[in-house]
């Protein structure tokens, strides 16, 4: 043990005099504590201005003067995505999707305001995020920082010396080893703060510590990776060489090999592809302004026969309002189906390519990281049915005010003149049919069940990387 | 009668199909300086690295302290000293943390006065001391490396060209310095192919040539080696 302190106190000194390590090292350490600082500030502003639009949409909507029910489908209402506790170190697919959404009638609109929508292709690297930073940066600067951990001493014939006076290759290493990972901790430094934070916020502790484990494992692997590599390399730069083949085929290529595979064996319908697909669908359904519209028909029959009245303007409720409830209720079927549809591709590309985590440690700590910090895909997707439960609720409860308190006659006079226009009203204490929208990532006990695959790939790369340093012990020739 | 402390019987290795050590056998004693002289490529450095442990035998056995490098070599490595040919040590570290740190990694622990005073003996300047070793000059390094081998005190000390880049008078010195350690019982195994350093330093010489010993020389009654037959029988090896 006392020999692994002195190895281990030696690299610090080394890096210290050489000037590189610390450098690295401290560069490292900024870069991520600059991006979560900023991340934090940024997350915590949105969260508030999220927060405080959401209330004000909801005040607005409620304060809208007495108007024509459609007229208030129309208006529609905004519902904001408040960011999870961890978003200041992991934003995941929040940063591509959008945390807003207009709600209205006879439409689902995507989400709004992604960051990286927003940028520029200039832009967008700028906004380094810290998980971007620890999962691909981070990788870097250990390789930098301890790529000739074992083949300078190979090249300067210190190992012939060491192995000779009886040192142990295994304590050799594993003082290296216990080094590179203590300077590699430096990274993550900031979000161990960042999930203690998170923590007084309210996030679930054991999602934050768990976070917070992951990375480490991450950075144990990669540690791992670099030593073995140094220990199996015979100089400097052929250690050099290979690591950064390594980064590249673990940190660029394998990632991005994952997403293409995930796209050819999930192909999705492009946008425009996919509207127009929509909108065939819509058209067959009738125009849900029009009461008029032949696809109506039975509709209006049904009615008739049930209230024993020959016309519709005999019905005691207003045939304009019901056809708009009927209308939406199946052109939000149709809707449904698509969006599903899409979701069910878009969580199947996600499946593929978070199977690429078995090929490589970054595509597992992703998976992890937005699975706990609850940025994946799913929380997306949950998010995008619960805004459209809302959208369907409260658009359909104005097409029930429209049915059952605006007189049938009054609505199709309503622009005939000033009078029948106010006419055509309903009092404005209709509009509470709004219900309060407050988004929240799954509870602690989901998310840590969803990231227990990924959790595996880690564990399961921690694994190859002892196996990597038990052949690095058993072949280290001075 | 001194004991034997380095030990080759029938001492064979083998690369592939090329065989370096053929069958070699001789031994050293207790105080005794034992060079082992050949050209490049005759086996000696293959011969070191076998008691060093560092190369395995193919066949045959080399014994230290009468401890068989097959079976025991971590023992073997606690009761000896090693200079290796070329020595950089750490250029970050001073000469005086430079031994200070490998005389910890094999565990031993030496005050600041033990390793000044090792300095001294191998005659390093003492304005260096506390310099990088990364400014130290070759010969400077070589005896900041004696000095760390001096203070491991091991019984055996094994050396790899050992005046190989040294100027005559730290030459000079060196040899005074193997000299004393022999007389105070050290063992000194050392590999070269310098005919005149060996003959000045070493109590026995033996000729290695193609992987077999071809000759031994040792000291005759006026306590030196006759250089001349040494180099001739170094010259006409190939005869």
């Amino acid at each position: 043990m006392e020999t692994i302190k002195h190895i281990f106190a030696d690299e610090w000194r080394y890096w210290q005099r050489t000037k590189l390590g610390i450098t690295v090292l401290v560069i490292g350490l900024l870069l991520t504590l600059a991006a979560v600082v900023v991340n934090t500030i940024n997350i915590q502003h949105a969260a508030n201005e999220r927060t405080q639009l959401q209330k004000t949409a909801e005040a607005r909507f409620v304060d809208q003067p007495d108007r024509h029910p459609h007229r208030m489908v129309h208006y529609g209402h905004y519902v904001f995505r408040a960011p999870s506790q961890l978003s200041t170190v992991e934003p995941g697919v929040d940063a591509y999707t959008g945390t807003s959404i207009f709600l209205e009638g006879h439409r689902q609109n995507s989400a709004m305001f992604a960051d990286q929508r927003q940028s520029s292709g200039m832009t967008r690297f700028s906004s380094l995020s810290p998980s971007f930073l620890l999962q691909i940066l981070a990788p870097l600067f250990v390789i930098i920082i301890g790529f000739a951990a074992l083949t300078r001493e190979k090249e300067a014939g210190t190992l012939n010396i060491m192995i000779t006076q009886g040192l142990p290759v295994s304590q050799l290493i594993l003082g290296k080893y216990l080094a590179l990972f203590c300077g590699a901790l430096l990274f993550i430094l900031p979000v161990g703060i960042a999930s203690i934070l998170a923590t007084l916020s309210g996030e679930a502790a054991l999602i934050t510590l768990g976070f917070f484990v992951g990375y480490c494992f991450y950075m144990a692997i990669w540690c791992g990776v670099v030593i073995g590599i140094s220990s199996l390399c015979g100089k400097g730069s052929a250690s050099f060489a290979s690591l950064i083949s390594v980064w590249v085929l673990l940190c660029i290529l394998v990632p991005r090999i994952g997403s293409s595979t995930a796209a050819a064996l999930e192909p999705s319908q492009g946008k425009l592809e996919a509207d127009f697909a929509v909108l065939e669908e819509l058209r067959k359904l009738g125009d849900g302004h029009n009461a008029q519209d032949p696809a109506f028909a039975a509709l209006k029959a049904n009615l008739l026969a049930q209230y024993d009245a020959d016309d519709v303007d005999e019905l005691p409720v207003n045939f304009r309002g019901v056809v708009a409830q009927y209308s939406e209720q199946k052109l939000t079927d149709v809707l449904n189906r698509f969006a599903e549809a899409r979701m069910d591709t878009e969580l199947a590309q996600t499946q593929v390519s978070r199977w690429f985590g078995w090929l490589s440690p970054t595509v597992a700590i992703r998976t992890f990281s937005m699975t706990m910090a609850g940025t994946n895909i799913e929380t997306h997707h949950r998010f995008l049915r619960e805004a459209e439960t809302l959208r369907f609720d409260f658009v359909q409860s104005l097409n029930k005010v429209h049915a059952d308190h605006l007189d049938y006659g009054h609505d199709v006079n309503r622009y005939k003149n000033e009078d029948t226009a106010k006419a055509a009203k309903v009092d404005a204490s209709h509009w509470q049919v709004l219900s309060s929208f407050s988004f929240t990532p799954d509870p602690a006990a989901a998310r840590i069940q969803q990231s227990l695959s990924a959790a595996t790939q880690l564990l399961f790369w921690v694994l190859l990387t002892v196996g990597l340093l038990v052949v690095a012990v058993r072949r280290v020739k001075p | 009668m001194p004991k034997d402390i380095l030990k080759a019987s029938s001492l064979t290795v083998s690369f592939a199909d090329h065989t370096v050590l053929d069958c070699v056998d001789f031994s050293v004693k207790q105080g005794e300086v034992f060079a082992l002289l050949g050209g490049n490529g005759a086996g000696k450095s293959t011969a070191l690295k076998t008691f060093l442990g560092t190369v395995s035998p193919t066949s045959g056995d080399a014994y230290v302290l009468d401890r068989s490098v097959k079976k025991d070599i971590n023992s073997i490595r606690k009761n000896i000293a090693y200079l290796p040919e070329s020595v950089t040590l750490y250029g970050h570290l001073s000469g005086i943390e430079n031994i200070e740190y490998f005389l910890s990694l094999g565990g031993i622990n030496r005050t600041e006065d033990d390793i000044k005073q090792a300095l001294n003996r191998v005659a390093l300047q003492v304005n260096a001391w506390h310099k990088p070793l990364s400014s130290y000059s070759k010969g400077m390094r070589q005896k900041t490396a004696i000095a760390l081998a001096l203070l491991r005190e091991a019984p055996v000390l094994f050396l790899d060209e050992p005046t190989s880049g040294l100027d005559p008078s730290a030459i000079d010195k060196f040899n005074q310095l193997v000299a004393s350690l022999s007389e105070q019982g050290t063992t000194v195994f050392m590999v070269t192919h310098d005919v005149y350093g060996a003959c000045q330093i070493a109590h026995r010489i033996g000729l290695l040539h193609k992987g077999g010993i071809v000759g031994m020389f040792e000291r005759g009654s006026n306590d030196t080696i006759d250089t001349e037959a040494v180099h001739t029988a170094f010259s006409m090896r190939d005869h």
